[in-house]
């Protein structure tokens, strides 16, 4: 006789942890994460401060590195936005509304597509001026992080597609779960926002 | 070996029907291939990494035949292999790096990382924490989805122009950047890899913390399942730095960087295009930061597997469980803050380097606690000498060679002659071949009655173990004298170098050795195969041992338990006095 | 010492400062050997102690002792011994001190896929400048002889001469792949990186004499000859052949083929031949795939050879510009 697989803490939180397997595992996913940004993020500290002062080799700051502070301003104000309406989509879902939620995961997945399309003509306007990643160890840095980082929102945005679209079914049969996975999706959205609000400071401000 | 496991999972699907994990339909592909059952994800991560520690062997065995005959055509398989390792018969110099650099990268993070964590982690973990099934079973299958085609990218590199990786396992740049083709597969196959332990260890910390069954708090928890949580910590923090290095030199072989390559770069006298202004130490700090962890993550596991077999065979508590415990989370947080002991050759200056010659000094502490917990733990024992307790005992001294012969390493002064000889090569292999090896032969002969519900034939396990025995020390033990004579690692031709020439004799000696040790497998591979359909039938607990996964069939069906078991009391409660029996199961409530 | 320089065990030690890390070597491996031979007479007695019986039991509870903690603290103390009594004052010692410039032979080595090529600053003192955009097959290093005056004296020779009981200073540098400048005898080992220099120093305290005799054997020559060829260290003769009369080798001669011919011919069948090269810089770190073959002969002078090197070599210098 085998009784059908139960696993424990799949929804309601852990009597000591005080968290669902989801959001733990979501949040040792994030403390991962956090380590690759960290490396990144240390390897272009180490980069900038081992450059020399003068010559070819000399790390541009923000008045010489071409970078459109405008656009990126415009960028980080769109994905904070989009933060915003992930918890709103979460905190819709809480109240039973599902179709408010619904919106809110469509305009969470519209601002990170606005913010891909701003990147793409950020990338094709250097590219047009000739600046590619071989060009200089500052635009490495800068087309890897923020590469790296419009791989996350392209991540965010596949998430949010499956669970507007055909992950939105389990609402029906377990809103319970179906919330958390807003939860846990939303957190790592939160992620990659903040990302982004480190990148931004220190690449196109410095 | 599934067919068992794999017959009650099916009848148990039948039964419930519509459960929870409604997705999982009985068909053959969700039984065998796409399994989401930590059990059968763990036969696959076990096999899958059998077939790769063989293959990964067999390179050495190759090489092994330029290091004892240099510059003699390959026999037998000499015209077998393509263009790019051998020339009419004879290996090349860059065919030599090539198998030297896969022959690393395939048994760390191809072999032993998923057969103790994928494979022992996978099947044993859930089953000893009293839970059915991993916290995130689909994840479980990601992970070795992922896994599969990181090691046949590897396997494909071979086919590439230009050969595999050659650059060594550590993939220094620049040399790794000028590479031909076979790195950056070399990388991609890495971030794959590195994906997939990623997704294992969120799965295995989640299960461990929330999964445990009623009664089981945290020490009263198994030393592997420590093991396992500290190793999968490990994974999880240490393995993305690495990734990011990945990333990097991947942008610096595809898209033209410089993020390891300086300024002026004459390669074959003329001037290189990179424009430089990045560092090469970069990736070596990057690099190290992952596989110093790394070498807990091998011998983490190993510890775990060697100290279940060590209770159940000596009928006794292990000694001092609780500074086991200590000492393995004290190790794994050390080991993130040793990893520039690799380094010391580089220029560094003597304030960094007394650094890490005391956090390497501190972290041989907790390794010398484990192993002398581990030794008093035969004193006043009554010791069974099952086939896995002999693999385990002789993984005791054996891992203490290695340990102590990481100190003179560890200590920058004498390192300054051994740095990169064969000493080092000893050291390390000491430490993960007839190390961790031992201790997984040692899982495999212990756990093979639960997992396929029969035992493995003695006496071809004492032919395997004592062979084994023999040769895996003929293998290692003369690579000392060879490093203290100045022999340098990854040298094509043993005798390019005067102090080599010497030691020429010791290397032939190696030679046969490792191939004597090819041979000394197949009982074991004949064993292991005839035993699953002929072997003894064995009860639900062969060894009469106390941790949970005890408590379940032999093969345990899909959910392990009839039902969830309460847990009563520590982990290896053997002859506790006056009891009935020399062992009180945590499953089983005691009468007094 | 005695026997040959090369063995099973360390190589026989030619610099000032290798003698403390031999005896560091030394002093771990005999702490390691106690070490493992007294756990090892405990575990092994427990093996056979305690091995199953019918009618014993185990025992649940060890009487408490203090013995392992007493180990314990024993292997953290002398390892506190060997880090600061032994390890730290060795480096710091050798790492930072470097000997003063006036006292010094001063020498840049410089690792490229594979070679060693050694950078001599020349009677000046002063290294010429080295330009990346310069090298070329017959510039190996960039030198710019043409540029900058204090190039034009500058020794550049893919062999290490260095003179005997004086502080050598190496620069060592990477012109393309990370190397590691390895000298065995002499306990030096230092990663060339590209795009830094790093320095290390040595005092060499014994000859390349001191070594070729002690390598000398006796070699018939009545094998078939190729052998002298395929010999990988290069021989050279010990002393003049035939011993009287007029020699038709002298000492020091390569035992090259026709060498060996001009000795059969006048009944020589045996001679004591030693290695040219008795010690050598080698590459530590892989770096490519010829790394094996990365190597350069190291010679320790006494003061009159090597000034008659560096005579040799300025006497090339003057016919190349010419």
């Amino acid at each position: 006789m085998s009784a059908s697989i139960e696993i424990p803490c799949d929804i309601t939180p852990h009597p000591v942890t005080g968290m669902y397997n989801g959001k733990f595992g979501v949040w040792l996913f994030l403390a991962s994460e956090v380590m690759l940004f960290g490396a990144l993020f240390s390897s272009y500290i180490l980069l900038r401060v081992g450059a020399p002062e003068a010559g070819p080799l000399a790390w541009p700051d923000y008045r010489t590195n071409h970078l459109n502070v405008p656009l990126a301003t415009v960028n980080t104000m769109v994905l904070i936005l989009s933060s915003v309406t992930v918890v709103f989509a979460w905190y819709y879902l809480q109240l039973h509304k599902f179709a408010a939620a619904r919106a809110c995961l469509l305009a969470t997945i519209g601002l990170a597509l606005v913010f891909m399309v701003i990147k793409y003509f950020e990338y094709s306007h250097k590219f047009h001026d000739g600046l590619y990643p071989s060009t200089h160890n500052f635009y490495a840095v800068y087309f890897t992080l923020t590469g790296l980082h419009g791989l996350h929102v392209l991540g965010g945005i596949i998430v949010f597609a499956y669970l507007v679209g055909p992950g939105a079914a389990m609402w029906k049969y377990n809103p319970a779960k179906f919330t958390n996975r807003i939860e846990c999706a939303g957190l790592y959205w939160h992620f990659v926002d903040l990302v982004w609000i480190f990148l931004f400071p220190s690449i196109y401000l410095l | 070996m599934s067919t068992h496991a794999a017959a009650q999972a099916h009848a148990g699907h039948d039964q419930h029907g519509s459960g929870h994990d409604h997705h999982a339909h009985s068909s053959w592909w969700r039984t065998y291939v796409f399994s989401t059952d930590h059990k059968t994800i763990g036969i696959q991560y076990t096999i899958t990494a059998l077939c790769f520690l063989a293959f990964g062997f067999g390179l050495m065995l190759i090489m092994r035949w330029q290091l004892a005959y240099p510059s003699d055509p390959i026999p037998l398989i000499g015209g077998l292999l393509g263009k790019s390792l051998v020339e009419s018969g004879v290996l090349t110099g860059q065919g030599y790096n090539a198998l030297g650099a896969m022959h690393g990268t395939i048994m760390v993070f191809m072999a032993i990382v998923p057969l103790a964590v994928g494979g022992f982690g996978n099947y044993v973990v859930p089953l000893m924490v009293g839970a059915q099934d991993m916290a995130f079973p689909r994840l479980n299958m990601a992970s070795y989805w992922v896994f599969l085609p990181g090691g046949l990218i590897m396997l494909a590199s071979f086919f590439m122009p230009g050969g595999p990786a050659a650059s060594g396992w550590t993939s220094y740049p620049p040399l790794s950047n000028i590479a031909t083709m076979g790195q950056t597969a070399w990388l991609i196959g890495m971030i794959f890899l590195i994906t997939s332990s990623l997704l294992g260890s969120v799965n295995f910390i989640v299960t461990i913390v929330q999964l445990r069954a009623p009664g089981l708090s945290m020490f009263r928890l198994p030393f592997f399942v420590w093991a396992q949580f500290v190793t999968a910590f490990l994974l999880l923090l240490a393995f993305p730095p690495l990734e990011a290095a990945g990333v990097l030199q991947l942008m610096d072989r595809v898209a033209g960087t410089s993020f390891f390559m300086p300024q002026g770069l004459v390669v074959s006298q003329k001037l290189h295009e990179a424009v430089g202004g990045g560092s090469p130490l970069l990736w070596q700090h990057l690099f190290w930061f992952l596989a110093h962890p790394e070498v807990y993550v091998l011998i983490l596991p190993a510890l775990g597997i060697v100290s279940e077999v060590i209770a159940a065979n000596t009928r006794k508590p292990l000694w001092g469980y609780k500074s086991l415990v200590y000492a393995a989370l004290f190790l794994g947080f050390m080991s993130f803050i040793v990893w520039a002991h690799h380094m010391f050759m580089t220029g560094m200056g003597t304030t960094l380097s007394t650094f890490f010659q005391i956090t390497t000094m501190i972290i041989s502490i907790p390794s010398v606690i484990v192993l002398t917990a581990l030794i008093i733990s035969y004193h006043g024992a009554s010791i069974r000498y099952s086939v896995p307790m002999l693999f385990a005992t002789a993984f005791l001294p054996m891992f203490a060679i290695g340990g102590l012969t990481g100190l003179p390493l560890g200590l920058t002064a004498s390192d300054i002659h051994l740095h990169d000889t064969y000493y080092v090569i000893g050291h390390f292999h000491y430490v993960v071949a007839p190390g961790t090896i031992f201790a997984m032969f040692a899982g495999i002969y212990h756990w093979f009655p639960k997992v396929t519900g029969r035992m493995m034939n003695r006496t071809l396990g004492l032919i395997h173990f004592w062979f084994s025995f023999i040769f895996i020390n003929g293998v290692f033990m003369p690579m000392f004298f060879m490093g203290m004579a100045g022999a340098l690692r990854r040298q094509y031709d043993p005798e390019a170098q005067l102090h080599a020439e010497t030691v020429q004799g010791l290397s032939r000696m190696v030679s046969y050795s490792a191939w004597c040790l090819a041979a000394v497998q197949i009982p074991f591979v004949i064993n292991f195969f005839r035993s699953i359909w002929s072997g003894q039938p064995a009860s639900q607990n062969p060894w009469q041992a106390t941790t949970l996964e005890w408590a379940a069939p032999s093969p345990p069906p899909h959910g392990n338990f009839a039902q969830v078991p309460t847990v009563h009391c520590g982990p290896y409660e053997y002859s506790v006095p006056g009891e009935r029996r020399d062992f009180c199961p945590q499953f089983e409530a005691r009468e007094a | 010492m005695n026997g040959a320089p090369y063995g099973r065990w360390l190589p026989w030690n030619a610099s000032e400062h290798g003698g403390q890390i031999d005896s560091l070597i030394d002093v771990i491996h005999w702490f390691m050997l106690i070490l493992f031979v007294g756990w090892g007479i405990f575990f092994v007695y427990c093996l056979v102690r305690f091995r199953q019986k019918p009618g014993r039991n185990a025992a649940y509870e060890l009487p408490k002792g203090a013995a392992s903690k007493y180990a314990e603290v024993g292997v953290a103390i002398f390892e506190g011994f060997l880090l600061f009594g032994l390890s730290v004052p060795l480096w710091s010692r050798y790492k930072t001190a470097p000997p003063p410039p006036e006292k010094r032979m001063d020498v840049t080595a410089i690792g490229e896929q594979f070679a060693w090529n050694f950078h001599y600053p020349g009677k000046d003192g002063k290294y010429g400048r080295l330009d990346p955009t310069l090298i070329s097959s017959s510039n190996l290093l960039g030198l710019d002889k043409d540029g900058d005056p204090a190039a034009e004296d500058d020794i550049v020779s893919p062999e290490l001469h260095v003179p005997l009981n004086q502080d050598v200073y190496v620069r060592i540098r990477s012109k393309d792949v990370i190397h590691s400048f390895a000298i065995p005898a002499m306990r030096v080992k230092q990663d060339a990186v590209p795009g830094m220099e790093v320095p290390v120093w040595f005092k060499p305290t014994r000859s390349s004499d001191e070594f070729r005799e002690a390598m000398a054997r006796e070699y018939s020559l009545d094998q078939p000859t190729p052998l002298f060829n395929k010999k990988k260290a290069g021989l050279i003769l010990m002393e003049d052949y035939p011993a009287s009369g007029e020699p038709v080798a002298h000492k020091g001669d390569a035992l090259v083929n026709a060498t060996v011919e001009k000795l059969l011919a006048a009944g020589i069948k045996t001679v004591r031949a030693a290695p040219r090269a008795t010690m050598e810089v080698v590459c530590a770190q892989l770096c490519g795939m010829n790394h094996y073959s990365m190597k350069a002969p190291l010679f320790v002078d006494t003061p009159e050879q090597f000034e008659a090197w560096k005579t040799a070599q300025s006497a090339e210098i003057e016919i190349d510009l010419e």
